[in-house]
C-alpha cells in the first residue's frame, strides 16, 4: 500500500467530532479547513487550503480524487491527469466579491460547501470565493471554476463545467454538453434522506482517522 | 536492460499472474477478488471496503448462509489503466442504503481516468479513457465504450454495442470481425516488472 | 487537425467494382493490374468511400472465395429484442405491437438517457423534517419515469402511473397532462358497444393522434369496402369532380396498390361508390393552421421551453401528442420514448446465397454458429511510421517509431512499416502493387521497397509460445539480421534500404517498408482551397495473395482455378486496399 502523499504544509483543521475522514484523504494548505458534522471524506480526496479556507457543511460526501480548493495559483495540478483539462483558468481575486451565498467567514480565496453536498469522484472545485449550495451534487469529473456560485439542489452531471465566476441558480441541472435544465422532480427531501442513509453506512465502512490530520 | 532495474519492481506479481502496481490504491483488499492475469496500473483506486450491508437472505430468515462479502470481483485478463477508479454502486434498498457488488468478466479494459460504478460488466469489454460508467449500469459482452463517454446510471448496454456520448447512446455495432480485438492477452504481457514488447 | 493521426488500412470490397470481379485471369506476377497506374484505384473518388472498409467489417464467402462487405451481404433477422430489458420479442408481435419495447423500457425524451421508475414523493409535512424515519416505504405509488442523467421526470409533462409495471400499457392510455386517452382497442369496443351508439362521437379533431386517426380511417374505409350499397348517398353528395372524387381516389389507390384494383371490375365498381371521411370519427383531421396558441406559449416560456429538432425526431411517431401539422414543439408535449427493438441478424453471400454469418438466436449468448470473417482468410496489414535515423547502426534502433501521428514533412521521404500477418495455415505469397504517384491533386511519390514476399503459415501458436523469451528474441534478431546483412549496407540511411528485401519476419508475419515522398500542399494562386482531409496521405495498393490450399472434397467445382485431381490446388485473391499514412504538414 502506497503511503498517503502528505505533501505541502499541514493545514489547521476544525473538525466536527461526528465526521468520517479516511486515512488516505489528503489535506494540504495554510488556511483553516473546517468540516462540519457527519460529513464523509473518502480516501484520496484532496482538500487544499493553500489559497484560502475550505469550509464543508453538514452531511457532505467528498469522494475519491475530488479536489476541493487549490487552483493554478497554488501550483497544484488536478489528479485527473489523463482527462483533458482545458488549461486551468487562472482565478483572479476580482471575482471574490461574488461569493454572496458563502458563509460569513469566507475569505477571498475560500471554498464553501453547504449542507448535503456530494462531490463525486474526480470532481474539482477551484478556490476563489467559490460556493456550492445545499443539496447540490457535483458529478464525476465535473469542474466548478474559481469564484463560481452554484445554487442549492443543483446537479452537475458528470464531466460538466461551471466556468469561473458563474452564478448557477437553485435547482439547475448542468449537462456536460453545456445545456442547463431545471430539476422539477421535487425530490430534495428524499434525496437528503438518501444521503443521510448513505452516510450512516459509510460511517460504518470507512475507518475514520481524524487524529491524523489534527 | 538490467542496469536500470529498480530494486523493487513497480508491480506486485501474484501466483495467479495478477500484476498490481505498488502505487495503486486498493482499499478493503479482502473484498476484492481478482481472477488472475489482471493488470492494475499505478494510481488506480479500487474500493473493496464498500461492501454490501443488507443481505436479502438474512432478512427473510432461515439459515444464515456464509455471507459473501465480495465487493468487487474482476475476471481474468482485465486491464485497469492509470487513474481509473472502481467502486461498487450504492442505492436505497427497502428504505436503507446499501452498496451492491460490482462484477466484471474477463478481458475488460478500463481506460485511464475512467470511473466505473457499474453493477456488472461482461467479458470482452473496452472502456475508453476518461469515461464515466454510472451506478448500476449493466454492460454486456463485446461492448466498446469510446473515450469520454458518460454512461448514465441504470443504463443497459447490450452485447456488440459501440457506445459514445454524454449521455451515452449506442452509435454502432461491433462487426463480426472485430471480436478478436477485445483480447487482452497480448496487452497483459506488455506490462509488469519485465514487460515484453507488443507483438505485431 | 490537432488530434494525432492514426494510420489505417482499408480494404475495398469487390462488390462496388464490376471490372474487379472478372479480372482474375489476367495479370502477371509483378503487376496485378494489366495497365498499371491507368486503372489504379482512386481512394478519393466519390464512390470509394462506399466500398472501403476496415478489415474487421469484412466477411468472406468460402464458396465464392471472395470478400464481402456490409453493403453487399443480404441480412436476415434472427431475433428481435429490447436493448434495455433484453427480452426477446416474437416476430409475430411486431406486426401488432410495433417495433418498440412494450414493457417498461423508456428513454428520456430530453437527453435519451434511460428512464427509471421512481415513486413520486408524497408532499412531506414540513413540520416533520426533523424526524428522520418517515419514509420507511419508499416504493409506494404513484410512480413516475425519471431520467437518471438529466433528471427529467414524466411529472413535468403531467404523467404519473398507478402501478410500477406495465408502464407502456399505462402510458398508452395517458395524455400529457394526465387526461386519459382511448387506445385503439377500446375505441373499437366502444364503437361496437350499443350504449355509446346514440351519443355523439367521443373524439373531436383535437383528440385525434396519429394512432387514433389511422384506426378511424382504417375502420371507415373497411366499413365502406364491406358494404358497397351504403355509400350511394356519399357519391351523390360529392359529385364526380375534385380531388375527393371516387375516380381520383381509385386512381391514387391503383398507383399505390400496383394497379391490381383497376383490373378487378368488381373492385372498381365498389370504389366508385366510396366517399371520403367527413368527421373525426371517420378519421378526418382538419389541419390546425391557427398557431396563435403556440406563439403565445413561446412568448411565455421562451426558447428554453421548446423542443430541439433532435428531441422531436426521437419521439415515437404513434404515441405523440396532437399531431400532424403542429408537431410537438414544446418540451411539455414530449413523451417518454419506448426503446426501439434491436435485432440479431444473419448474413448471406449475395452471389451464392450461402450463409456467411449466423449468430445464435438467444439474446443473451454472444456465440455465432457461422462467422466467416475476412480477418481469418486474408492477411491483416498494420501500418507504423519508421524513424530511420542515421548513426545508431543496429537494427533495433530502427524499430522505434517517429513521433506517432505527427504531420509528414512535404518533399521529405518518410518510411512506413507495413506488417502483413497471415491468418491461414498455409504459406502465402503476397504481391503488392502501388501507383508511383498517388491520385488526386497532390501527387505523392510511393515506392514499395519489397513488393513481393512470402509470409509463413499461421502454425500452432504453442510452437512459438513454448520457446522462452530469450530464444525468441535471438531468433527475431537473427531474422532481422538476415535481411539486413543480405542488403549489404545495413540501414544507416534511407538510401541503403535494399530493394526487394523484407524488413523483418516473424512466425506468421512479415514487415516491409514503403517509402513515400509527400507532395507539397502549396496552392497556386487561384487554386481552390484544400478540401477536408485532402491533406491526408492515402496510398492505394493492390494486394494479391496466392497460396496452395488443400482440395476440399465437398466443394467440387467451386474453386475458380483448374481443379485437377491432386490434393492441392492454387488459390489466389486480389483486392485493392488503401493505406492512410498521415497528414502532410501545411505551410
Amino acid at each position: 500500500m502506497a503511503p498517503s502523499a502528505q505533501s505541502g504544509p499541514k493545514p489547521p483543521v476544525h473538525f466536527s467530532s461526528s465526521l468520517t475522514i479516511a486515512e488516505l484523504a489528503v489535506l494540504t494548505g495554510a488556511h483553516h479547513i473546517s468540516i462540519h458534522s457527519e460529513s464523509v471524506i473518502h480516501p484520496r480526496a484532496r482538500l487544499d487550503s493553500l489559497a484560502g479556507r475550505v469550509t464543508i457543511g453538514r452531511r457532505c460526501v467528498v469522494h475519491e480524487r475530488a479536489m476541493i480548493g487549490g487552483s493554478a495559483s497554488s501550483g497544484l495540478t488536478s489528479a485527473r491527469s489523463s482527462v483533458a483539462s482545458p488549461g486551468v483558468l487562472s482565478p483572479t481575486a476580482a471575482v471574490a466579491g461574488s461569493g454572496g451565498e458563502a458563509s460569513q467567514s469566507a475569505t477571498p480565496q475560500s471554498v464553501t460547501l453547504g449542507d448535503y453536498v456530494t462531490v463525486e469522484v474526480g470532481a474539482t472545485i477551484e478556490a476563489g470565493g467559490t460556493a456550492v449550495g445545499d443539496g447540490t451534487v457535483v458529478g464525476v469529473g465535473a469542474r466548478v471554476g474559481a469564484g463560481a456560485v452554484v445554487g442549492k439542489h443543483c446537479t452537475l452531471t458528470p464531466q460538466s463545467v461551471v466556468s469561473p465566476g458563474e452564478v448557477v441558480p437553485d435547482f439547475t441541472v448542468v449537462l456536460a454538453n453545456g445545456m442547463r435544465r431545471t430539476d422539477r422532480r421535487g425530490m430534495t427531501e428524499l434525496k437528503n434522506k438518501g444521503l443521510a442513509r448513505q452516510i450512516e453506512v459509510l460511517r460504518r465502512l470507512i475507518s475514520s482517522k481524524p487524529a491524523k490530520f489534527a | 536492460m538490467s542496469s536500470r532495474r529498480p530494486p523493487r519492481g513497480e508491480y506486485i506479481e501474484t501466483d495467479t499472474g495478477n500484476k498490481v502496481a505498488r502505487k495503486a490504491t486498493l482499499v478493503g483488499t479482502q473484498n476484492i477478488m481478482l481472477g488472475g492475469k489482471t493488470v492494475i496500473q499505478p494510481d488506480a483506486i479500487i474500493r473493496g471496503d464498500l461492501v454490501r450491508t443488507i443481505h436479502p437472505s438474512s432478512q427473510s430468515g432461515g439459515n444464515a448462509a456464509p455471507q459473501n462479502n465480495t465487493a468487487i470481483s474482476i475476471g481474468r485478463y482485465c486491464f485497469l489503466s492509470r487513474n481509473c477508479c472502481l467502486r461498487p454502486p450504492g442505492r436505497l434498498y427497502k428504505g436503507a442504503f446499501t452498496y451492491m457488488p460490482l462484477r466484471m468478466g474477463d478481458h475488460v479494459f478500463i481506460g485511464a481516468g475512467s470511473v466505473v460504478q457499474a453493477a456488472s460488466i461482461g467479458s470482452h469489454v473496452h472502456i475508453g479513457a476518461g469515461s464515466v460508467i454510472g451506478e448500476f449500469a449493466i454492460i454486456k459482452d463485446y461492448v466498446r465504450i469510446l473515450d469520454g463517454t458518460v454512461v448514465p446510471p441504470n443504463m443497459v448496454i447490450p452485447s456488440f454495442s459501440i457506445v459514445a456520448g454524454q449521455p451515452a447512446r449506442v452509435i454502432g455495432e461491433v462487426p463480426e470481425g472485430g471480436h478478436e480485438a477485445f483480447e487482452l492477452r497480448d496487452l497483459y504481457k506488455t506490462v509488469g516488472n519485465n514487460p515484453q514488447p507488443a507483438p505485431h | 487537425m490537432a488530434t494525432a493521426f492514426t494510420p489505417y488500412s482499408y480494404i475495398q470490397c469487390p462488390c462496388s467494382d464490376i471490372t474487379l470481379t472478372d479480372r482474375r485471369s489476367g495479370g502477371s506476377p509483378t503487376t496485378s493490374e494489366p495497365d498499371g497506374d491507368d486503372h489504379a484505384f482512386d481512394p478519393r473518388a466519390p464512390r470509394s468511400s462506399f466500398s472501403l472498409y476496415p478489415l474487421e467489417y469484412l466477411m468472406y464467402c468460402e464458396d465464392c472465395h471472395q470478400i464481402r462487405c456490409p453493403r453487399c451481404v443480404a441480412e436476415e433477422i434472427v431475433t428481435y429484442y429490447c436493448p434495455n430489458c433484453l427480452f426477446e420479442v416474437p416476430s409475430s408481435n411486431l406486426k401488432s405491437e410495433g417495433n418498440r419495447c412494450n414493457r417498461s423500457c423508456f428513454q428520456c425524451p430530453v437527453c435519451i438517457g434511460p428512464l427509471a421508475i421512481t415513486s413520486v414523493e408524497t408532499k412531506p409535512d414540513p413540520n416533520l423534517l426533523a424526524a428522520p424515519d418517515n419514509s420507511a416505504t419508499p416504493l409506494a405509488g404513484p410512480y413516475a419515469l425519471t431520467c437518471s442523467y438529466c433528471l427529467w421526470t414524466s411529472t413535468e409533462v403531467g404523467i404519473q402511473f398507478d402501478k410500477h409495471n406495465g408502464i407502456h400499457a399505462q402510458l398508452a392510455k395517458l395524455r400529457n397532462g394526465g387526461t386519459t386517452r382511448l387506445t385503439a382497442k377500446e375505441r373499437k369496443e366502444r364503437r361496437k358497444d350499443p350504449s355509446y351508439k346514440g351519443q355523439p362521437p367521443p373524439t373531436d379533431s383535437q383528440d385525434l393522434d396519429h394512432e387514433a386517426q389511422f384506426a378511424n380511417l382504417k375502420a371507415f374505409y373497411q366499413g365502406q369496402l364491406a358494404d358497397p350499397n351504403a355509400a350511394d348517398a356519399g357519391l351523390a353528395l360529392l359529385g364526380d369532380l375534385g380531388f375527393s372524387s371516387p375516380t381520383s381516389l381509385s386512381r391514387i389507390m391503383s398507383i399505390y396498390t400496383g394497379g391490381g384494383l383497376l383490373h378487378d371490375k368488381k373492385a372498381k365498381a365498389r370504389l366508385g361508390a366510396m366517399r371520403e371521411a367527413l368527421d373525426p370519427d371517420e378519421g378526418l383531421l382538419v389541419a390546425s393552421l391557427d398557431e396563435s396558441a403556440a406563439i403565445a406559449k413561446l412568448r411565455s416560456e421562451g426558447l428554453d421551453g421548446t423542443a430541439s429538432a433532435a428531441q422531436r425526431l426521437g419521439q415515437a411517431p404513434n404515441l405523440v401528442e396532437p399531431p400532424l401539422h403542429g408537431r410537438e414543439r414544446f418540451l411539455d408535449s414530449l413523451r417518454p420514448v419506448p426503446h426501439l427493438l434491436r435485432t440479431k441478424r444473419s448474413k448471406r453471400c449475395p452471389v451464392c446465397r450461402h450463409i456467411i454469418s449466423k449468430p445464435e438466436s438467444k439474446v443473451q449468448t454472444t456465440r455465432f454458429r457461422i462467422r466467416l470473417v475476412a480477418g481469418s482468410y486474408i492477411p491483416s496489414i498494420s501500418v507504423r511510421q519508421l524513424a530511420l535515423s542515421g548513426g545508431t547502426g543496429t537494427g533495433t534502433s530502427a524499430s522505434g517509431a517517429a513521433v506517432p501521428g505527427a504531420p509528414l514533412e512535404p518533399l521529405k521521404p518518410a518510411y512506413f512499416l507495413l506488417t502483413f500477418k497471415n491468418p491461414i495455415f498455409e504459406t502465402i505469397k503476397v504481391t503488392l502493387g502501388a501507383p508511383v504517384t498517388t491520385p488526386g491533386r497532390f501527387a505523392s511519390r510511393v515506392t514499395v521497397i519489397c513488393p513481393e514476399f512470402e509470409v509463413d503459415a499461421n502454425t500452432d501458436v504453442w510452437d512459438e509460445a513454448l520457446k522462452d523469451n530469450a530464444e525468441r528474441d535471438r531468433e527475431q534478431r537473427r531474422r532481422r539480421g538476415e535481411s539486413i546483412s543480405a542488403g549489404g549496407g545495413g540501414i544507416n540511411s534511407a538510401n541503403q534500404l535494399e530493394v526487394g528485401k523484407i524488413w523483418e519476419r516473424g512466425r506468421n508475419w512479415v514487415s516491409i517498408v514503403v517509402e513515400v515522398v509527400p507532395a507539397s500542399l502549396a496552392l497556386a494562386p487561384g487554386d481552390p482551397p484544400l478540401r477536408e482531409d485532402e491533406d491526408v496521405l492515402e496510398i492505394p495498393m493492390s494486394v494479391r495473395v496466392e497460396w496452395e490450399a488443400e482440395m476440399a472434397g465437398d466443394e467440387v467445382g467451386a474453386a475458380p482455378s483448374r481443379s485437377n485431381s491432386e490434393a492441392r490446388e492454387k488459390r489466389e485473391l486480389a483486392y485493392w486496399c488503401v493505406l492512410g499514412l498521415g497528414r502532410i504538414r501545411q505551410r
